[in-house]
Formats: C-alpha cells, sequence, structure tokens
C-alpha cells in the first residue's frame, strides 16, 4: 500500500460540485508539487475514497477543505489545514505548500461541536472562532466527559439510598453491606467529576499534553475544596499552561520533540499548574469557615431573608466552599435541635438538578439528547439531594445558569422556612419525607422553586437558541 | 461512460444578470421536461447561490439545486454573449454556465457522479480552454464527452 504524505477531506452542502472541484484542484496542486496526496469526497453520494485509518496515520499533515462535517475527529493529534471548500477550489497551490511548510494546527476537534458555517462569503470571521465560542467549545469539551461521571455516580449513590439514608454507615442500624458498596463506588466515580472536567477543558485547549496538567489541576483542586467552578479554573489553567510552554519551548530542535511530549510538558506543566491550584484552594477554607460565620449569625432572621441566603449560597458552587458552608452549618443546628433550618438548606440543595430537569422537561426542542437524557436523570438526582447533577448544566454556561439555579433554589428555601418545615436528616431528598414534618408543603415548596427556574432557564435557553440561530441565517 | 445525461446546450445566449439567467436555466428545464415548476427552480438555485456562491473562476459558473421539483438529473449548459457578474471566486465576470438539477430523491449514483464529473472537469485548464474556443453545441458535447471518459 502506498503512503501519502497529505491526506484530505473535502466537502460541501449540497455535495455535488465544489467537492469534487476541491478534490480536483487538491489533486492537480499535488502532482505539481510532487507530493502524494488522497482526497476523499463528502458529497450527495456519500463518502468516497474514504481515507483509512492507516494512511491517516502515516501522514504528515491533513488538509480539510469543507463546509461540513467531514469527521475531523478522525484527524485528532494530527497537524490539520481547515478551510472552507472555496479555499480549496481557489487556493490549492497555496494550501499544498502551506501543508509542505508546516503550517496548520495541531487540534482536537469534538465531533458534537463542529458546526462550522464556513462559507465563501465570511470565510475571514470563521477563520478566527471568536473567544466565546472557543471558552465554550473547551467547557462543552470538559462537560460532556463529566457527564456519565455524574450520572452514574449520582445514581448508584441514589439507589444505596433505598436501604436507608444512613445504610453506609456501619454505625448505623440502617447499615448494609451492599448498599455501602454501592455508595462508595457511586462516590468515587462523581469524586471523579472535577478533575474529569478539569482535564477535557485543558485537553480541548492544548490537545493530550493538556489532559495530565488538566486532570492534577483538578485533582488538588477537588482535594482543596474548591468545587466545579474550582476545576474550570484549573483546566484553563492548565490548557494555557500548556500553550505557553510550546510557545516558551518552541525553539528547541526538532529532534527534542520526544522529549517534550514525555518529559517537559508534563513536569513543568503539573508541576505549575498544581502550584497554581494549591494557591487558588488555600482561601477555600478561610472562605468555607467565613461563610459558616456568618450564616450562623442569620438563623433567626425573617425567612424570606434566611431563604434568600441559604437558596443562593446552596445553589452558587453546588459542592464548593459556600455550598459546603450552608449544608455544615444546617448538619450543626441540626445536631443543636434545630431542624428547621436544614430543611431550607435541603430544599435548595434539591432544587438544581430539579430545575434543570424541568428546564428540559418544559423547553425539549432547545436542548440537545445527550442534554434531554441527562436532565430527565436529573429528577432522579434532584429527589435523592444529589445536588452535583446540575453542574453539567452549570458548567457550559456558569454566568446564565447559576444565577438562575440560585433564584429557583431560593425561592424553595424561603417557602420551606415560611412553612415552618422540619427536616430531621442531613440528606436523602424525599426518601426522608416520611420523618420530615409539613412533609407535602415541603414538596410543594421545592416544587415550585424548581419549576419556576425550569421555566426562566428554558426562556433564557430558548431566548440565546434563537439569537443563535438568527445569526447563522443571517450568513 | 459518455455523457449519457438528460442535456440541454445553448450557444449566444445573452442575458444582463445573474437573476435573468436563472430564470433562463428554470424556463427551459420545464420546457424540455426535466423540472415541473419553474418558479420553485428558481428559488432552489437562488437558494444554492446564497449558501456561497457558485461563480468560480476563469468565468465558469456552475449553478445548480436539488429540488422535489426536478424530476430527472439533467444538465444545462449556456454559453454567454457578454459576462455577467456572478460574485464569482476570482472576480471576473462569467460567460460559461453550466447548471447541475440535481432531483429530491435521487436514488441511483450514475448520475450524480456524472454531474460531478463534469464539475472535476472545470478544474482543468486544458478543458477550459478548449470549452472557451467551441463554437457550437455540438462542439461542446463533443470536449465534454471526450474527457468525461478520461
Amino acid at each position: 500500500m502506498s503512503k501519502f504524505t497529505i491526506v484530505a477531506a473535502t466537502g460541501c452542502p449540497t455535495g455535488i460540485a465544489h467537492t469534487y472541484m476541491a478534490q480536483e484542484a487538491l489533486e492537480q496542486a499535488a502532482k505539481k508539487a510532487g507530493v502524494q496526496i488522497k482526497v476523499e469526497t463528502h458529497g450527495q453520494i456519500g463518502v468516497e475514497n474514504t481515507l483509512t485509518t492507516q494512511e491517516i496515520k502515516d501522514a504528515d499533515v491533513v488538509i480539510i477543505a469543507a463546509d461540513k462535517d467531514v469527521h475531523a475527529e478522525r484527524f485528532e493529534g494530527k497537524r490539520i489545514i481547515d478551510v472552507s471548500v472555496s479555499k480549496g477550489i481557489k487556493d490549492a497551490d497555496n494550501l499544498i505548500q502551506d501543508a509542505i511548510n508546516g503550517k496548520g494546527k495541531l487540534r482536537t476537534v469534538t465531533s458534537q461541536n463542529n458546526e462550522k458555517v464556513n462559507n465563501s462569503n465570511n470565510e475571514r470571521e470563521n477563520d478566527k472562532t471568536s473567544i466565546g465560542r472557543l471558552i465554550y467549545k473547551h467547557l462543552m469539551n470538559g462537560v460532556s466527559h463529566m457527564l456519565p461521571f455524574v450520572v452514574s455516580g449520582g445514581v448508584l449513590v441514589a439507589i444505596s439510598f433505598l436501604w436507608g439514608i444512613f445504610s453506609a454507615d456501619p454505625t448505623n442500624a440502617q447499615y448494609n453491606e451492599f448498599a455501602a458498596t454501592l455508595n462508595q463506588i457511586g462516590g468515587l466515580a462523581m469524586g471523579l467529576m472535577v478533575p474529569i472536567l478539569s482535564a477535557y477543558i485543558a485537553e480541548s485547549i492544548a490537545q493530550r499534553p493538556g489532559l495530565v496538567v488538566g486532570f492534577v489541576g483538578g485533582l488538588v483542586a477537588n482535594n482543596g475544596g474548591t468545587g466545579f467552578l474550582g476545576g474550570i479554573v484549573s483546566g484553563f489553567v492548565a490548557g494555557y499552561t500548556i500553550l505557553l510552554l510550546s510557545r516558551i519551548l518552541k525553539g528547541m530542535p526538532k529532534s527534542l520533540d520526544g522529549l517534550k511530549a514525555i518529559f517537559l510538558y508534563p513536569v513543568i506543566g503539573v508541576f505549575v499548574t498544581g502550584l497554581l491550584m494549591v494557591a487558588i484552594s488555600q482561601p477555600m477554607e478561610a472562605v468555607n469557615i467565613g461563610m459558616i460565620d456568618f450564616l450562623a449569625g442569620f438563623q433567626n432572621s425573617n425567612p424570606v431573608l434566611l431563604g434568600l441566603i441559604v437558596g443562593c449560597m446552596s445553589a452558587f458552587d453546588m459542592g464548593g466552599p459556600i455550598n459546603k458552608a450552608a449544608y455544615v452549618t444546617g448538619t450543626a443546628l441540626l445536631a443543636q435541635g434545630n431542624p428547621y433550618f436544614m430543611a431550607g438548606v435541603s430544599a435548595a440543595c434539591i432544587a438544581p438538578p430539579l430545575i434543570t430537569g424541568f428546564s428540559v422537561l418544559f423547553f425539549g426542542k432547545y436542548y440537545d439528547k445527550e442534554e434531554r437524557n441527562s436532565g430527565l436523570v436529573n429528577f432522579i438526582l434532584g429527589s435523592t439531594h444529589i445536588t452535583e447533577g446540575a453542574i453539567p448544566f452549570a458548567a457550559k454556561d456558569p454566568l446564565r445558569v447559576i444565577p438562575t439555579l440560585m433564584l429557583g433554589s431560593s425561592i424553595a428555601a424561603i417557602l420551606t422556612y415560611m412553612f415552618k418545615v422540619q427536616v430531621p436528616a442531613p440528606h436523602g431528598g424525599f426518601l426522608v419525607l416520611p420523618v420530615v414534618t409539613n412533609g407535602l408543603l415541603w414538596v410543594v415548596a421545592i416544587l415550585v422553586g424548581s419549576i419556576i427556574g425550569g421555566l426562566v432557564l428554558g426562556s433564557i435557553r430558548k431566548y440565546s437558541m434563537e439569537k443563535l440561530k438568527s445569526a447563522v441565517e443571517k450568513i | 461512460m459518455g455523457l449519457d445525461i438528460q442535456k440541454s446546450i445553448l450557444v449566444d445566449v445573452s442575458a444582463n444578470s445573474q437573476k435573468d439567467i436563472f430564470k433562463l436555466i428554470s424556463n427551459e428545464a420545464v420546457n424540455k421536461g426535466y423540472a415541473n415548476d419553474s418558479n420553485l427552480l428558481m428559488e432552489a438555485l437562488i437558494n444554492r447561490e446564497n449558501e456561497g456562491t457558485t461563480g468560480m473562476m476563469d468565468g465558469f459558473a456552475i449553478p445548480h439545486a436539488k429540488s422535489n421539483t426536478i424530476k430527472i438529473p439533467a444538465l444545462i449548459i449556456f454559453k454567454l454573449t457578454n459576462g455577467v457578474e456572478w460574485n464569482s471566486m476570482d472576480g471576473k465576470k462569467i460567460n460559461f454556465v453550466i447548471s447541475l438539477l440535481i432531483p429530491e430523491e435521487e436514488k441511483g449514483t450514475t448520475h450524480l457522479q456524472l454531474l460531478s464529473k463534469v464539475a472535476r472537469l472545470l478544474m482543468k485548464e486544458e478543458v477550459k480552454n478548449l470549452l472557451k474556443e467551441a463554437k457550437s453545441e455540438l462542439e461542446i458535447e463533443a470536449i465534454l464527452t471526450k474527457y468525461i471518459d478520461k
């Protein structure tokens, strides 16, 4: 089998003319330049002249000249020159020269997010993806890899509660060995959530070298108690640390590339990112303690103010220092014989996943399939007080989603305090209903907060999707 | 395989604008029985044009459409008497139009492949030069037939 220096893929919306003209142009240009090329076409008839895995592996460089998805994820880790199909037709000679001269970008392409709207009219705009879109792309990569950890871990923990919410505690009468094992496995899966989020944000920014650095940075952030927001920070820090390193090390001879990949990037990257994340995590304990003191001062204030504070704190970072402060205060006051306070905290922790659930239920067509499914799973996670279920939604678009979750949680907490609900258990969600005083009102409070939150969240989503759509149509 | 497809080739076509040409293509397609409705076909051509120009280089344009109103795959070729503005890739005016018509539900691949091959031919300098020199319908058909099998 012959080897190709360059492999290419071409495609256009109609798939009848431009696709093949670009193929012809690239083949001619390669011939002129004396290099071997194989061009795969994505046309109306389907994919022809298909590139094999081996051919992709053997090639030095990939040229994509397409205005449609040509499954670019196959080219992960390759040097890629990515242009519109018309550039492939018009500038084939230059593209081949660029390919020979080592231009192009090493990059990963997330398959779902590859909606290129390349068009001859707006080539320039598309060559530079907007910063907002880029950040979103990195977040999405982190979130989509994190999601299965949240779902698998969350659901297993929720199942373990069926034996009683203390079934994992050997000193408790409810203890059940199998339930405890489920709880432990689920806990481990959920514990990986933040490191995975961080790792794949970094991978999206800096490809494979970013992965390890992001993972370790995420672990440091997680152990430092920063919650998922810390994971997002560590992902970006890790990714850009590697990009910075690659710029600094650019001058090194090519023969040392191997050393870079297996030694310099991971060692220096982990060192720098790790230290930074330790530094960022340091104040977290102080934040946590400060918030606990702050909150304790409000325990007897009026239900609206208290509910607002508890709701906002619980939904702000979902497992981070501020949420934990609310939760720890709740359990501490519970131990002192105050079951009212905990009721609001639980309501505010149950609401966020339910808000996302209601949002996909009411506004399903504005979400993709993955989001719809995980939104529905969130009804289970919310009902069992696993607030983390909402994190994948929050991490994708923190600036819009978190305030909405805070709103819904606050409503749930305020109503809970107004209804004088008493929750004597620190966890378990609706599974502890039998021991809750005014349990029905508590459910009402949570549902009202969640439905309002869900409607707001869905409307925001609808608005931003429609804006995106009209922007695409304008092009 | 030769140029085994329904086709209509006309030389010395005069038109003032891209829109005129779309209208001529649409009417010709209905007259020859390639399409049902000239308005729908025209709309489909314009829609495709809006997705990105079909004005290629050296005065060649390949307006094409995929639509329900198209009954059979067909080729409509106009050689123009004067240049027409087409927002082409190299900015040159268009004087040779090769229009590809594709039914929405085309099952077979033979005709699609043929149309794609015609498009590919327009990337060959040799073919472009010959077509520019061609004076008659028959000459154009002969050039395309000769190169399509190459």
